[in-house]
């Protein structure tokens, strides 16, 4: 699904990847744990196509296909999805019309027609409740004055609606309460299917208490230091990050 | 100040003025407005507050009123079509090149907002001259309302007494003569009684692709405890010119909500003087401007806090693409006698092309302590967050960019109060953007 290779990025000049190297096989989720400063954020961001971020060597290929070769925009519609950590505010477009054209975009790259306005409304429906978002959230602009929690959770509908193949979440967990994680869990884990795969960004182990991961990574310095199974994430929580970071250097 | 153009301006009224007389009262007040122009003459771009607006359609302008060519034969159908849709609820009068057309029109009626025709009003020879004098005091420039003045051929007086419903017109001022046969003198002039409530709808727009000069004047006097809830559509061909001059007194608690969206014209100044002269009175200005090729739209507005505890809240959007010029010059004023104001500003101007330009600019002038005064002003590109958001969910460029300005405008656009209006404007908008069709869906 995604193979990264010995892959550098420098921001503003200074290194943040450093030779990162990792695969996601179909049907995995894996996590990326590590200290402040890391390069966690910077990956997911990279792997997305955000802009400022310049990469020096290295490459990454999503389904066998270069994807530094494509914009944002064409990654998306291509299955790759990015939960941000801080989703924007965007005053004026309204939920369901993102939602929609976000769909409409991705069918019509696939040679679908537009979706069916009802069904589409019934689909988007159904979603919600699982996100447990009221019919209200449809016509407010996009994250416009929503708290920390309706902000993640609208990311989470975004990506059940668009059924990506390749799901990277930045730190989706960040500033929710245990239920809203419990919520944002319940709606990652009703993706998981044998072609997709998730990559999931976290400082904390608490979210793979409910999202389960195949395989744990911790970054230190740009770069994969260590890789385990779940048990990893328990040690990081119990003995912090210092060990992998000495062992790293 | 005698200059080529003021001596033209001169000669011209002075050989229409007969041709005027048997049209409208007030020979006198005419003759004062030509001699008080003579004397300050039409702004210059060295002119501080004119640097942005386009001045030089001025210098091959005929100034003679369209109005004194009668119009051809069957003339009305072609006009008719030029209107936009109607706005139910709302009593409509049309005027053509400044000339009231009753064949396009409703029936004046009587209720608490009476409408008269300044035309009219000369028959009744008992018209108050009170409102057509511009009043010098207001500091807004006057220099084109003085012009407007003395060439004038008609008008809509509109007298509303107290109510507790509002009352609901819509003014269209059909622009239909090219400039070189003649200009074009749009004017109302509003008269709010206490607790008199008013919706006004006031459009402009032109019949084809029609290259008219209008001088547009609006006055407008809110008593104690009086609404007026004011929507200002400059719809203008985009080979039109249009110099308009709005200014308006608010009494005591009186509230004026003035909604403007210009998107028409190759060259539009606006300048609106706003005086708040009693105790908590309210305006809220909500302005749009929307540029493209080498379109010139440029406001200047001026609010004068003269009484304690007014509150002003100023709003304006600008986008400007193509080589377009889109301005905004909002000044606050704060009188000595003003304290408890509160003040708010939030100017912001897009930039939608590399050679666009863009000029948001606050000024405040605040003459006492104890005021809440806030004002924010922006000009830039699209917010690049905003734009990755919309890519990083696979909306290609184009249509993230069009959703991105369609929002910018929305802060203008969601204070519309009348619903079928705010559906024509935005469909219009959406029409302007290229790709209208996805535009919609935001609707």
């Amino acid at each position: 699904m995604l193979a990264i290779r010995d892959l550098s990025v420098t921001v503003d000049g200074k290194q943040i990847l450093n030779g990162l190297t990792l695969e996601v096989p179909p049907g995995e989720v894996h996590a990326i744990m590590g200290p402040n400063g890391s390069g966690k954020s910077t990956l997911a961001h990279v792997l997305a196509g955000r802009p400022g971020y310049e990469v020096t060597s290295g490459s990454v290929t999503y389904e066998g296909r270069d994807l530094f070769a494509l914009a944002p925009e064409e990654r998306a519609r291509a299955g790759v999805f990015l939960g941000f950590q801080y989703p924007v505010e965007i005053p004026g477009v309204n939920n369901v019309y993102l939602l929609k054209a976000a769909l409409n975009a991705q069918r019509k790259e696939r040679g679908l027609p537009e979706v069916d306005a009802f069904e589409f409304l019934g689909m988007v429906r159904e979603k919600m409740k699982l996100m447990q978002m009221e019919d209200s959230f449809l016509s407010r602009g996009v994250n416009e004055g929503f708290s920390g929690g309706e902000k993640k959770r609208n990311e989470i509908l975004q990506m059940l609606v668009l059924e990506p193949k390749l799901a990277i979440l930045d730190e989706t967990d960040s500033g929710l309460d245990i239920d809203a994680l419990k919520i944002v869990a319940a709606g990652v884990n009703s993706l998981r299917s044998p072609e997709r795969s998730a990559l999931v960004v976290t400082h904390y182990q608490r979210l793979l208490e409910y999202v389960v991961p195949d395989v744990v990574h911790v970054l230190v310095r740009g770069r994969i230091a260590r890789s385990g199974d779940r048990t990893l994430a328990l040690e990081l929580e119990r003995r912090g990050y210092d060990w992998v970071s000495a062992e790293a250097a | 100040m005698s200059t080529p153009l003021t001596a033209r301006i001169v000669a011209q009224h002075a050989s229409t003025v007969r041709a005027l007389a048997p049209h409208l009262p007030g020979a006198a007040r005419r003759s004062a407005a030509m001699e008080a122009l003579a004397v300050t003459g039409l702004p210059g771009s060295r002119d501080e507050n004119w640097k942005y607006a386009n001045l030089r359609p001025l210098e091959r302008a005929s100034f003679t009123p369209a109005a004194l060519t009668p119009p051809a034969a069957g003339a009305d159908a072609a006009l008719a079509a030029a209107l936009p849709q109607r706005l139910e609820g709302f009593a409509r009068y049309v005027f053509v090149d400044g000339v009231f057309a009753p064949a396009l029109s409703d029936t004046p009626a009587a209720g608490p907002a009476r409408l008269t025709t300044l035309a009219a009003r000369a028959d009744e020879r008992a018209a108050p001259p009170t409102a057509l004098v511009p009043r010098r005091e207001l500091g807004a420039d006057q220099r084109f309302a003085l012009l407007n003045e003395a060439f004038a051929t008609d008008g809509a007086a509109i007298d509303v007494g107290a109510g507790d419903e509002a009352a609901r017109l819509e003014l269209i001022f059909l622009a239909s003569a090219e400039g070189q046969l003649g200009a074009s003198y749009p004017r109302v002039e509003l008269l709010l009684a206490p607790r008199g409530r008013l919706v006004l709808v006031e459009r402009h727009v032109s019949s084809g692709a029609a290259a008219s000069f209008v001088t547009s004047a609006v006055s407008a006097e809110l008593g104690r405890g009086a609404a007026l809830d004011h929507y200002r559509l400059q719809e203008l061909s985009s080979r039109a010119i249009l110099f308009d001059t709005l200014t308006a007194t608010l009494a005591q608690e009186a509230s004026y909500r003035l909604h403007a969206l210009c998107s028409g014209a190759a060259a539009a100044r606006s300048t609106l003087g706003v005086r708040l002269a009693g105790e908590r009175a309210s305006l809220a200005l909500a302005a749009a401007a929307l540029g493209d090729r080498q379109q010139v739209q440029d406001t200047y507005a001026l609010v004068e806090h003269l009484a304690p505890h007014a509150r002003t809240e100023e709003t304006f959007r600008g986008i400007s693409a193509g080589r377009a010029r889109v301005a905004f010059n909002g000044k606050i004023v704060v009188a000595r006698e003003a304290h408890g104001t509160d003040s708010r500003q939030s100017l912001r101007g897009l930039l939608a092309g590399p050679e666009a330009e863009i000029d948001v600019r606050p000024q405040l002038e605040i003459y006492t302590d104890d005021v809440r005064c806030s004002h924010g002003a922006t000009a830039g590109k699209l917010d690049d967050n905003m734009l990755f958001y919309l890519l990083s969910r696979g909306l290609e460029r184009d249509t993230a960019q069009r959703a991105l300005k369609w929002a910018f405008l929305e802060d203008v656009i969601a204070k519309i109060g009348v619903a079928p209006l705010r559906r024509q404007i935005e469909e219009r908008l959406a029409g302007r953007m290229q790709d209208g069709a996805a535009l919609r869906e935001l609707i």
